[in-house]
This record gives structure tokens, sequence and C-alpha cells, in this order.
């Protein structure tokens, strides 16, 4: 009798040579999209802007993690997310559909291990919104789980040597939909995770409780973390965080005016060449310091929030549709699209 | 509606855009601009002859009025001006505290103009002029005194932020939403995104009439709060919404190229409702009759702004923010 499993092996030994990222168009990036008419889809994205490929989704995505060498894409439902698609980006098929363990649900990001071996998947347990990454083996099958130490985790990143960082944003929700539950008492952490233990934990001071940590990037030792404020809206605060391992965290802001423009939120960050930029599609503005959390300049587009790192400076996309690339501060569109780019690039 | 359908038929038969975003901006924008600094000008002017406030105020208000033209479009250069000329809500009276705190230590950035502009925004601008013109605590000064020269350097900042203001809308953000969808042009890469950045910033506006101009003072039933209505010390919180919603009215027409029957008559009951109220400054808003006509201006104000929504908005295809709403 033939296992799934040996079933799997010899379909691979047949399918020589190893399907890579060339067979989906080699595509930079990958960002999850609705579409004119309603439907949404994940997107292959080119260097130069250009659609790679197009997959369609059963619903609204979040983000993606893309295994480091198969053309394979982990596609994250929204928050609070039933399902994950690991979607072929060569040939289009859906290779599996992740579905959190009973009681458990995703919430919209997730990392692969170096290697690619192992997938690592952002949940809550439903009843009290405790964090855990998910653990899945290359065939997608769940291996067990590691808590994050905190409270409502949105985004996973992973850190040369596997250690993986993770923004627990604090935030306790309504296990059916994101009534915030907790708002007074929140604690937002950010904690690195290697092998099955939390090895470090970063929380701000008192008073900015109220900031969610909720997402990452990572360059040359420096993790950036973006947040979104939950406190007294007219209060003016620090949107992006900027910590060295075993060191305190440095907050880094704008000019108390433009600071206020973003609208105390902050819906992704991403690093590139030495900067950092986070991106607040309330405030339709993305901002640029650099590694010291020294301000260097804003850009205004409406609605932008993806955001990721290219030759010469930061890829955004937003909900109008726009792909550009932003040199020094500089906007250049790379295209127009009729569809709502979602929140996040996923950078390959 | 069925009118209205057959007259969205004509003019997509007519021409590839619905909307007029020149109009908007030769017709009000660029006038309205134009205007703000001029009043601002003559402000500063009217200061520096006289800095007492029974000279100051006609212009003063006069100024006030200009800003209300296009106070509500907080976009290009006005997104981050409007900070610094228009500072309101204040909700822990930063801008007083901040002045009387300069006034009683004879701060010396308050009598230079271009050493005021690194002050904090709550205590530039109009409403913190008001503060100076209108507030007991503040408006006794003498000619010659520290707040008479405070009172002149901050009516010569003004105007300078407001002439910086027009040159910026007329030679760079004007052109930019004239030249939407034009290869080099990264700020709106199609015509549609141009209407919809203005279309946004005039439902902005009459949102933050109700919620904020009414909302402000009314509170909760429990707890009005009439001294946070918007420039009652001076009388004019009813005129501010007023003119406000007369200057959207009017973009949105623009906007759409023609007269929008729905939308005129949602807001022709706004203002009706609006002239029904008995103290201009919202003083009253303890008494539950007079609370009462608050809540209803607010209403057809709200109604307004969905008029501008169904009528307008949809019509050019225009949606809400799709990641701004999300939340994530």
């Amino acid at each position: 009798m033939t296992s799934r499993r040996t079933f799997l092996a010899g379909l691979m030994a047949v399918a020589a040579p190893k399907p890579s990222w060339a067979d989906a168009g080699s595509p930079r990036w990958l960002a999850c999209a609705r579409e004119a008419d309603g439907t949404y889809a994940l997107f292959g994205i080119a260097e130069d802007g250009a659609d790679t490929f197009r997959l369609p989704l059963p619903a609204r995505g979040h983000a993606g993690a893309a295994h480091p060498t198969r053309p394979e894409a982990v596609a994250f439902a929204r928050r609070p997310g039933a399902f994950a698609l690991v979607l072929d980006c060569g040939s289009g098929a859906l290779i599996r559909q992740l579905t959190p363990p009973e009681g458990m649900q995703f919430n919209g990001h997730g990392a692969f291990t170096e290697d690619g071996l192992t997938l690592y998947t952002v949940e809550q347990r439903a009843s009290d919104s405790q964090g855990f990454l998910g653990i899945w083996d290359s065939e997608y099958r769940r291996l067990g789980q590691i808590e994050t130490g905190g409270i409502g985790p949105h985004e996973v990143l992973r850190l040369p040597g596997d250690v993986f960082a993770v923004a627990n944003g604090g935030i306790a929700t309504d296990p059916t939909d994101r009534t915030k539950l907790n708002v007074p008492e929140m604690a937002p952490s950010l904690v690195y995770i290697q092998g099955d233990e939390v090895v470090e934990r970063v929380a701000l001071e008192p008073s900015l409780h109220f900031n969610s940590i909720r997402h990452l990037a990572h360059e040359d030792g420096v993790l950036a973390f973006a947040m979104q404020w939950e406190g007294e809206p007219s209060q003016v605060v620090p949107l992006l965080g900027l910590h060295r391992r075993g060191e305190a965290p440095i907050l880094a802001s704008a000019p108390a005016e433009e600071q206020a423009l973003m609208q105390g939120y902050a819906g992704s960050c991403a690093f590139s060449d030495g900067e950092v930029g986070i991106t607040s599609p309330r405030g339709n503005r993305l901002h640029r310091f650099d590694a010291q959390g020294t301000f260097l300049g804003a850009t205004a587009r409406a609605d932008v929030c993806g955001l990721a790192p290219c030759p010469g400076g930061f890829l955004t996309t937003d909900g109008g549709g726009g792909v550009l690339q932003v040199t020094e501060g500089r906007a250049r569109p790379l295209g127009l699209r009729s569809r709502s780019w979602d929140n996040h690039v996923v950078t390959l | 509606m069925r009118h209205l359908n057959a007259l969205a038929l004509l003019a997509l038969t007519a021409s590839p855009a619905l909307a007029d975003v020149g109009q908007v901006l030769d017709a009000q924008v660029l006038p309205g601009t134009a205007a703000f600094a001029e009043a601002s000008t003559a402000l500063a002017t009217a200061a520096a002859a006289d800095c007492r406030p029974a000279a100051v105020t006609d212009a003063w208000n006069a100024a006030f009025d200009a800003w209300l033209a296009i106070g509500h479009l907080r976009m290009g250069p006005q997104e981050l001006a409007a900070l610094t000329i228009a500072f309101w809500p204040d909700g822990r009276n930063s801008g007083r505290r901040t002045l009387a705190r300069m006034i009683e230590g004879e701060d010396a950035m308050g009598t230079d103009a271009s050493d005021f502009a690194q002050v904090s925004a709550a205590a530039r601008g109009l409403y913190a002029l008001e503060t100076m013109l209108y507030d007991p605590d503040f408006a006794s000064y003498e000619a010659g005194s520290y707040s008479c020269t405070l009172v002149q350097v901050m009516a010569q900042d003004l105007a300078s932020q407001a002439a910086a203001l027009d040159l910026a809308w007329r030679e760079d953000f004007a052109p930019a939403l004239r030249s939407a969808g034009s290869p080099d042009n990264a700020q709106f890469l199609s015509a549609n995104e141009a209407e919809r950045a203005i279309f946004t910033q005039l439902h902005g506006g009459v949102e933050f009439n109700a919620d904020q101009r009414l909302g402000q003072p009314m509170g909760t039933p429990d707890r009005p709060r009439p001294t946070r209505a918007e420039t009652w010390r001076a009388g004019r919180s009813q005129r501010n919404i007023e003119l406000s919603m007369a200057a959207i009215q009017a973009m949105a027409q623009s906007l759409a190229g023609h007269s929008v029957e729905a939308v005129d008559s949602a807001f022709s009951a706004a203002a009706y409702f609006g002239a029904g109220i008995e103290d201009p400054a919202f003083q009253d808003v303890e008494d539950p009759q007079a609370r009462f006509r608050l809540e209803s201006w607010q209403g057809r104000i709200r109604a307004a702004g969905d008029a501008l929504i169904v009528h307008i908005g949809e019509e050019m295809g225009i949606a809400p923010g799709f990641n701004s709403l999300d939340g994530d």
C-alpha cells in the first residue's frame, strides 16, 4: 500500500528538476489584494512592479510566508484566521490548507526556518488570546507549538540563526471578531524565541503600554518594531522602536506635527540599506528613519500600507492599487492596478 | 435617482471624467488660499498698527472666515499647515497653557516671528490668537506690553504661514492634482485618485463639523461641555459650521461638474436647522431644548455627508480606504 508520504516522495522524484521560484516567474515580492470585482487573490510582483502570477484566495488575505527555496507561499487569512493556504506559485495548485488546532486561531503572519523544513504560524488561543507559534513540518503536518509569552501576537520574523522575533501586540480579542477586550490592561512585548523558549523579552515603559507592538523588520542586528496606539488619540507617541539584543529599545519619532499626522498608527515596517520605514494607511504617509532612529522624511501616498525593501529604497503598495518605488523619499510609480493591495508585502 | 443616472450617463458619454478637479481648484481652492493669505496679511498689518483686541478682532474674524473656506482640505501642504494654523480641538488646553507660560516668563521666542515658528502648534495660529484677543485672562494687555508684541508676532507668523500655504498650493500641489495620471506623478496615479483625494476631504469636513464642531460641546447627555465649543469666546461657533458647510457644498458642486439636486437639498436642510440655533456660541447646550436643536442640526449635517457619498462619491466610483479601515 502506498502511503501518502511515499506517494509524495515519488512525485518529487518524477518531477525533476526541483521546482524553484523561477517557475513562478521569479517574483521578488508577494502580496494579497482584493480585486475590483470583490474577490481576493495572492499576487507575485516582479522587481519592475509587474505581476508574475495571480492565485485566487477564498477570502481576504493579510500576509504570507514564502518558502526560502521552493516556489511555495503560505497565504494567511485576515485574523482571526481559520485557515492558511499553502500554494504552489508555479503551477497555481493548492498544496495544503492549514487549519489551526481546535481552540486556536491564526493571526495573519508566519515564517519558515532558514532551511525551509519548518513553518511557524502565529496563533492565539481563542479563549484568552494567549500567544503561540504553531510548528509545522516540511509536509505541513502539525508538530506542536511554542508559547510566545504574551497576548495577541501578530507578526513573527526570522532573524539570522533561526532566532524568531515575535510581536506580542498585547490586545486580547473576542474569539469571533476583532472586538478588543483588555485595552486598559494591555501589555505588549517583543520576544526573541530560540529553539522552543523565549530567550529575551522587551517591554516598553508603563506609560506606553497602550502602544501595541505589531510589525517587525530586521537588518544588521537591529530589530525594528512598528506600533499602533490604543490610548488617548490626541496623544502623539512614537510608532517605531529599534532594538539590539541585550540593549534597551530606542523609540523614534518625526517632529511633533509630522508625527501627529500618522494618526497613532503604523501598519507595516521594513528595512532597506540602513533606512527603516513605517507606513500609516490612516495618515496616508511613509516615514523614513536611519538605523539610529533619526527621522529622514515623509512621503505622502493615500492608503499606503504594504512596505518592502527594494534596490535603492522601498517598495510600497496601497489600497488604491498603486505600486511605487520610493528612493530617498521621492516616489516613482511602478504601476496602478485595479485592485486594493492588502496590508503587507512579503519579500522573497 | 433615475434623473441622476441619466445625468451621469450623459456626462460619461460626453467626457471621460465625471469629476472636475480643475474646477474645484480654479473656482474655490486657489481663490480660497489667496484670500486667506490676504486676510492674514491684513490681520498682521492691523495688529502692527494697534495690537489691542478692539483694533484686531475684525481682522482676526475676517481671517477666520477666509480659513473656513478652505480649512477642511487636510491634504498636500495643508495637512501639516493645518496643525499650526488651526490647532483645534485642544482638549488639554495646551495652547492656553503655553501662552500663559510664555507671557509669565516673557519668553524671547514670543518677540520674533521667525523664532515663534518653533513654538508648539497649539500656541500658534488662529485659535491661539482667539485666546489672546477674547479670553479675559489674556485680553486686557496694553500697547507696548509683552502680550502686545506677542500678538503682533503671532499675527505675523500666521501671515507667513498663510502666504507659504498659498504658494505651495499654487506651485506644487494644484499642479500635482491637475497632472494626475501622468507618468511622473507619484502622488496621484490616475485622475480618479485626485478626485478621490478631494472628495475624501469634503466628506471628512462634513464629519468634522458634526463630530467635532458640534460633538465637542455636546459631550454626552449627562455631561455637556460648553467650553469645548470652537471659538466660543469669540461667539462664532455657529458661524464656523455655516461657512464650512457652504464651502464644502460649493466644492462638491464643482467636483461633480454640475449641481446635484439631492446634495443641494441635504445641505439646504442642514442650513435650515443651523439657522434655528439660538446661542451662536453654543453656551446653552446644558438646556435640553438647546441641546435638542444642536442634535437635530448634527443629524442634518451627517445626512448631508451621506448625500455626498451616495450622490457624488459612489457615482465617481469612490470607495472608503481599504487598509486604513482594516486596523491590523
